[in-house]
């Protein structure tokens, strides 16, 4: 019946993620975070890469500036559907790992948009504030939430490169 | 009431947007020894029904069970308030409520009777405005957001209506829950297929549905964990047309306001016919399906006394900051073109205009301009609308100060206290 179709589209999976913390993420960050900071070039260019969380936030981390743009990704923006509304941080907020950095809210849901590393608010997209479905249209690049001045750019090894970050959306389905 | 943090509800008063988004990863605060909180935060499947009335406890009980249950658990809560509207989290009160109506409570039918109290709640939640009381159960399902849908704890609900012999109960496309109200039955169906029923009939050319409402939808989704709750009309003596739910739900300033956030979609809405506790038992058990069958704890008050955060929670909750303060950036305008659609006894004065833009209830800009292009609205900026002051005080000190017309003061002042009111002028402080 075609209604019916249209109703299972509708009801998809939202912001999937792994029940249980831990285990993988938590592996990585013992396995590969250096017992101090390090200067090697190898390491710098591995973090200037685009990382990624099991909540599905991303962050792109300039090393030069030792900023990153945080948002959602293109997974978790067509999960929550139409978001009709940001909500944004105040400048110069100081953030821990995991707190929340802002809100959405999509298909009568208000979801939390959690920090990825440790650090202080230094940008916020405005665009958001009139444009909400910027980030439908762009999750990954117009529709970044906030910059984030980091406390220690390690923090970022203990998170998923885009590799390891499809594999991981991969294994929760095609929900989408 | 024994929650040691309520006295301090008045150092909420400076809550920036900052203080209240980031903050830190939630933690199980209260006395290792209750066994409430070690049931909470150690049982995969739980089950609750609240004995309390007051929206304000209810919604922060909520809320713990979603900060501190574990990850991978399922959780049911029941509960029923007393009469209360609750907008979403990213609403605008002035634009979904008729706040004065709201004050004034539900008159009580005979003399002897006090008027019954209405009160406001801003939820965390997100979606629209609405209205609760004794006749209306509220049911909360929380599970891990990575095997949520928004369908799937709706259609658990139309399970236990139907168990209850309401065959015309199914979901709708808004994932709120409906009653088909064709006359004859239309259509063989499954009758496990929770979206549709024997009544179901297409969408008419005119969008027309032939349903009315009985429950409505709103989630929160956090650190990997999905709330779901709805509400459920049974037997609300308030519906009807020109019932004072409907009244409510009016909001005068409405047609006058542009915001941003969220807006209500109306619906009509209509009654179940059933008992709670009859509702509350099949909803228990089609949760116990879908998961495991559990002993429901029944939880009131006394868990203000178990948990420090959810003290904190409410009492933030009740704050003016939160209810009025959160309110998105919105626009009210009135103008020499709009000012006909003015409800009765209310006039704009000949040539006047009116203009407030606020964002968080900050007033950042203002103008209320007289005939003679005269600005009046100097006290104003840096005002705050959940703020302890009226427009006709500020707007009459003006006027002895700068010797203005009284009785062009006097309609923009009543415009502004009848469709823009500030909860002082409503009678509200902080509870």
């Amino acid at each position: 019946m075609a209604s019916r179709t249209v109703l299972s589209a509708v009801a998809r999976s939202v912001a999937p993620r792994l029940a249980i913390q831990g285990g993988a993420r938590n592996a990585v960050a013992v396995a590969a975070r250096p017992a101090y900071p390090t200067r090697s070039f190898a390491s710098a260019s591995r973090l200037a890469a685009k990382r990624f969380t099991e909540d599905h936030e991303w962050i792109d981390y300039d090393e030069s500036s030792k900023k990153g743009k945080v948002g959602i990704t293109e997974y978790a923006a067509n999960a929550l559907g139409d978001v009709v509304y940001v909500e944004l941080p105040a400048v110069d907020t100081e953030v821990s790992a995991g707190d929340a950095v802002g809100a959405v809210e999509s298909v009568k849901s208000a979801s939390d948009i959690l920090t990825p590393v440790s650090g202080k608010v230094v940008g916020i997209n405005s665009t958001l504030e009139e444009k909400p479905a910027t980030i439908n249209k762009s999750p990954e690049q117009d529709g970044w939430i906030v910059e984030l001045e980091l406390t220690d750019a390690a923090e970022l090894e203990s998170l998923m490169d885009e590799a390891k970050y499809k594999s991981f959306t991969e294994e929760l389905g095609d929900d989408h | 009431m024994p929650c040691r943090l309520q006295q301090h509800a008045g150092l909420l008063r400076n809550l920036t947007v900052s203080n209240r988004v980031a903050h830190p990863s939630p933690r199980v605060s209260g006395r290792a020894s209750s066994s409430l909180a070690n049931h909470i935060a150690n049982n995969t499947v739980q089950s609750y029904t609240s004995t309390s009335d007051d929206p304000f406890l209810n919604l922060s009980f909520e809320h713990q069970l979603l900060q501190a249950t574990p990850l991978d658990s399922a959780i049911l809560f029941l509960y029923i308030n007393r009469p209360c509207v609750v907008i979403g989290r990213n609403q605008n009160p002035w634009a979904e409520v008729n706040l004065h109506a709201l004050a004034a409570g539900i008159p009580s039918r005979s003399s002897h009777q006090a008027d019954v109290a209405v009160d406001l709640v801003r939820r965390r939640s997100g979606g629209g405005t609405v209205f609760h009381d004794q006749g209306n159960v509220n049911w909360t399902v929380i599970s891990p957001a990575s095997t949520f849908t928004r369908d799937k704890h709706v259609e658990m609900v139309v399970r236990a209506l139907r168990a209850c012999g309401v065959e015309r109960a199914r979901v709708n496309e808004r994932h709120d829950i409906v009653l088909d109200t064709t006359n004859a039955p239309a259509r063989d169906t499954d009758s496990l297929d929770t979206h549709t029923t024997r009544f179901t009939v297409p969408r008419t050319a005119k969008g027309e549905e032939n349903t009315v409402k009985v429950s409505g939808s709103a989630y929160k989704l956090t650190r990997g964990r999905a709330l779901h709750h709805g509400t459920c009309l049974l037997q609300s003596p308030h519906l009807g047309r020109g019932g004072i739910l409907s009244q409510l739900l009016h909001a005068p300033g409405k047609d006058f306001i542009t915001a941003k956030g969220v807006e209500s979609v109306r619906s009509p809405v209509t009654n179940v016919g059933i008992a709670p506790q009859r509702f509350m038992d099949a909803v228990k058990r089609t949760f116990g399906d879908m998961y495991t069958q559990s002993q429901a704890t029944m939880i009131g008050e006394e868990v203000t006394e178990d948990f420090e955060s959810l003290c904190k929670g409410m009492a933030e909750m009740r704050t003016l900051e939160w209810t009025f303060g959160q309110t998105p950036q919105f626009t009210f305008a009135v103008d020499s073109k709009s000012a006909h659609r003015l409800p009765e006894g209310l006039a704009l004065p000949q040539g006047a205009s009116l203009l407030v833009e606020a964002k968080h209830a900050a007033i950042q800009q203002s103008k209320f301009l007289l005939r003679d292009g005269k600005d009046i609205s100097a006290e104003l900026h840096d005002q705050n609308l959940a703020g302890t002051w009226t427009w006709s005080e500020k707007l009459h000190d003006e006027r002895r100060s700068k010797n203005l017309p009284t009785e062009d003061v006097t309609q923009i002042a009543d415009i502004l206290d009848r469709m823009l009111p500030t909860p002082a002028s409503l009678g509200f402080d902080s509870r």
